[in-house]
């Protein structure tokens, strides 16, 4: 452990430096996870339908969204990546950063117990996200803490992240997504992951109780939950159901309690029946088109520039998720109103055919080509749209064949950046380095999974990474945003609505645009 | 015996290593592995990948690979599940208990329903009743098993006001709930079998019927019971073993959907979510178990032959 203090002076500038921090709060423990209500009681059950299960619950290394979900209930970071963008503490109590950027400061939370009833310090935080951010390990979230140098841990109660260029959306990264705080050595046992699916470890407000794959999983409150009085249910249970029509049918018979659906026009007919709630809620989520910028005639530029200027985006969303949601142009819904570019000021937004095909021609295709375009099994929403945007694309010339693949099959091609044309759902924590960092910055750094390889656009990436100042980061990513839409290696279609269904015993639960299940920590049951 | 007994035990062991060896490179065949599932869109460091990938032995050549799982399955082990660590033998004797219920449930229902129906209508030829009982069997063998499954679910909901129960509890544990659980599982399958059952039997009840045995039956003055039970369903029987051993086959092959359907955590959903996991030993391990359980149930219906009827005895 090395031993490093912050002088007095250094204290200071810390002090100037994080009021200029963009997104980060001091500790206010009535807003984590959602707003408290005065009127929650303590005690009752509920179960939650879901129709996808996570393949087990280890969170640094297993990527699935489905383990997300119901991991954050049970492993804590150091901050909680609250909805408005804010990275709030959570295991850590505020934080400092040097004057250079370079060295964050992060004082912990005292009395903190984990699971196994031992108490957090700071060697176990340092023994965690070094374990992370070890590739060996083999954890999805290692490239998001690549800027990390060194962590230690002076006292039991702080932690020193070095880094080796400024990284000011670190505190958004050490959040839940991957990786959490756990007992030092608990990763000595080689079968440490698949223990995580017997018992937690984690400091979250619920504990395992158990698992039983393609059933049901188990959680009950953690008595020692360090945030007294939290959280109100006594246990959950997250039921593997088959499809939406049966979540229909077991809430309105009452055996589950919450279910968010993936297709927002399944909740229709539950809108009117009595004692369940319909809502909507703002998602972090996108539903887009990916272009493969080395694939066939999506090399030129010119070519994806014409298929954004095919596309009705209003149309596409209409069709696949019956309007429930936002169209978007280069910003998730969620994170529009702080960091996104209004519409009108993009360029390619809107459908102007005879643009794109003049830009066609020009390409070297007066007549058009013929393309496969992928949808991936089990996304119900991509086979309608699919055959909208074919529809649309054929107005210009370009014949589109869909072809739908397998999710593990489509994954391992959109990793060895052979995507091609392709259908794509994927979400974000609020911070727009990690938006866009990883998926569009060139390699090394960044995975660049569509083949951009634009220089521009990773020096604007790299440079939003470094800068703390809110109006410098926001002209930043404008520009890269701007570039984004003029470029085209991807057509961000629209944002669809979360849509929960919840009996009106469930009360305070609000759906984190995530689509984790934050919430829950702060829901209780009526009797 | 001990001759046909052997014989059929070699061909059924040369028939088990071909299915492991297709179900080995099936699996291998298929893109993507584990590695890419548990990084997702995230997780971009090769060198992250290659710790994984020599983790779980897939960097290691391929007959490698086999040989060692082989080795392993001979003494019973079929190793650990990659995203569970649980035995893969305890997570198929678990699923395999959820789905033995199932279609033994299924097997009693359907004969029970089809049986009786098939004589019926057999007996009946050419009357109202038998063109009921043959419009039953149409449809039931037109419908597909999941539209019955999911229908029932609605019906059940819309018009009865009940959904089942969607977590599972072993019978041990909640025999009510239990039930409660398999009920419409088991009548979605068991109208597609009973349709089967009634139809073979039926068409085996017309032939049997128009034999001189029964015809002289009749002329020494037998009464009906007399005639239908003792006489023409004995003869039934044997055709009648076979095929309850190929529905047996059948109802474990289609539990795979229905399982899905209702949320049975049995070992048709068992194998699909290995398979979309990629977690190799659970599928392998799995579809190797379905493999020896068809095999087993086809043993068993040859020396059930032989007892039924001792001219094919040697």
């Amino acid at each position: 452990m090395t031993g490093f203090t912050i002088g007095r002076r250094e204290t200071l500038l810390a002090g100037l430096a994080i009021a200029a921090l963009p997104r980060l709060a001091h500790a206010n423990d009535d807003l984590l996870y959602g707003p408290a209500d005065p009127q929650a009681r303590r005690g009752g059950r509920v179960t939650v339908g879901s129709l996808v299960e996570p393949p087990a619950l280890d969170p640094f290394r297993q990527a699935a969204d489905a383990r997300i979900r119901v991991s954050v209930l049970m492993y804590q970071g150091l901050f909680f990546e609250d909805q408005s963008g804010v990275a709030r503490p959570l295991l850590a109590r505020g934080a400092e950063v040097s004057s250079d950027g370079l060295a964050w400061t992060f004082p912990l939370r005292e009395g903190v117990k984990f699971h196994t009833g031992a108490t957090m310090t700071s060697a176990d935080v340092k023994y965690s996200y070094d374990f992370l951010r070890d590739p060996r390990n083999g954890s999805p979230g290692a490239g998001d803490l690549s800027s990390v140098a060194a962590i230690e841990a002076p006292n039991p109660s702080t932690v020193v992240f070095r880094l080796s260029r400024p990284n000011a959306a670190l505190p958004m990264t050490l959040t839940n997504k991957y990786g959490a705080v756990v007992p030092s050595g608990f990763f000595n046992d080689p079968n440490s992951g698949t223990r995580m699916n017997e018992v937690s470890v984690g400091t979250g407000p619920f504990r395992l109780r158990s698992f039983r794959p393609n059933s049901a999983i188990v959680m009950e409150r953690f008595a020692d939950y360090w945030q007294s009085g939290q959280p109100y249910l006594d246990e959950i249970t997250f039921a593997v159901m088959p499809n939406s029509a049966a979540m229909a049918v077991a809430l309105q018979a009452r055996r589950i309690d919450l279910a968010v659906f993936s297709r927002p026009q399944d909740t229709q007919p539950l809108e009117r029946v009595a004692g369940l709630e319909v809502k909507r809620w703002p998602s972090l989520g996108q539903r887009s088109l990916d272009l493969d910028c080395n694939y066939g005639p999506l090399k030129d530029a010119r070519v994806r520039r014409a298929i954004a200027l095919s596309i009705d985006k209003k149309t596409v969303m209409d069709a696949s998720i019956a309007g429930y949601g936002t169209v978007i142009g280069t910003m998730v819904a969620g994170m529009q109103e702080t960091w996104g570019v209004p519409l009108d000021r993009l360029p390619n937004q809107r459908v102007d055919l005879d643009r794109a095909r003049r830009l066609l021609a020009e390409a070297g295709y007066p007549d058009g080509f013929e393309i496969d375009l992928t949808t991936i099994i089990g996304y119900d929403w991509m086979d309608p749209a699919a055959l909208t945007i074919a529809e649309q694309l054929r107005r210009v010339g370009i014949r589109a064949n869909i072809r739908r693949v397998e999710l593990g099959v489509w994954i391992r091609n959109f990793r060895a950046r052979e995507m091609g044309f392709t259908f794509n759902d994927w979400g974000t924590t609020p911070d727009p380095s990690l938006l866009f960092y990883r998926h569009f910055r060139a390699a090394p750094q960044g995975a660049d999974f569509r083949n951009w390889n634009n220089e521009k656009a990773s020096a604007l990436l790299d440079r939003g990474q470094e800068v703390s100042d809110p109006a410098e980061r926001k002209r930043i990513y404008t520009e890269f945003q701007m570039l984004l839409a003029e470029e085209v290696p991807t057509i961000m279609l629209f944002s669809a609505d979360l849509l929960t269904v919840n009996t009106t015993r469930l009360r305070n639960y609000r759906q984190h645009g995530t689509g984790w299940y934050f919430g829950l920590a702060k829901a209780w049951a009526a009797s | 015996m001990a001759v046909m007994l052997a014989r059929r035990l070699g061909s059924a062991a040369a028939a088990a290593f071909l299915s492991a060896l297709a179900v080995f490179l099936l699996m291998r065949a298929v893109p993507g592995d584990i590695v890419g599932q548990m990084l997702g869109q995230s997780g971009t460091d090769r060198s992250a990948e290659a710790a994984l990938r020599a983790f779980f032995g897939l960097d290691r050549p391929m007959h490698a690979q086999f040989l060692d799982w082989l080795g392993r399955t001979l003494t019973g082990d079929l190793g650990r599940s990659w995203y569970q660590g649980r035995a893969v033998t305890a997570m198929i004797a678990e699923a395999f208990g959820v789905t033995l219920q199932l279609a033994l449930f299924t097997l009693a229902v359907s004969t029970l329903i089809g049986v009786p129906l098939g004589m019926l209508a057999g007996i009946r030829e050419g009357t109202r009743l038998d063109t009921a009982i043959q419009t039953f069997n149409l449809l039931g063998l037109s419908a597909p098993v999941f539209w019955v499954g999911l229908m029932l679910l609605v019906g059940a909901s819309a018009f009865l006001g009940w959904s089942p129960p969607f977590i599972y509890r072993d019978f041990a544990d909640d025999p009510g709930e239990n039930l409660a659980i398999m009920l419409l599982p088991v009548i979605s399958l068991a109208i597609l079998q009973a349709a089967a059952y009634s139809q073979f039997v039926r068409g085996l009840m017309v032939t049997e019927l128009r034999r001189e045995h029964i015809r002289t039956a009749i002329a020494k003055g037998l009464t009906p019971r007399e005639i239908y039970f003792k006489h023409a369903l004995r003869n039934v029987l044997i055709p009648l073993t076979t095929f309850m051993g190929l529905i047996l086959v059948q109802i474990l092959g289609g539990v795979v959907v229905i399982e899905s359907l209702f949320s049975l955590p049995g070992l048709g959903r068992l194998i699909l979510s290995g398979l979309q996991g990629r977690d190799y030993p659970v599928v392998q391990g799995a579809l190797l178990f379905v493999v020896l359980i068809a095999i087993g149930i086809n043993l068993l219906v040859d020396l059930l032959y032989a007892v039924i009827d001792p001219r094919l005895r040697p």
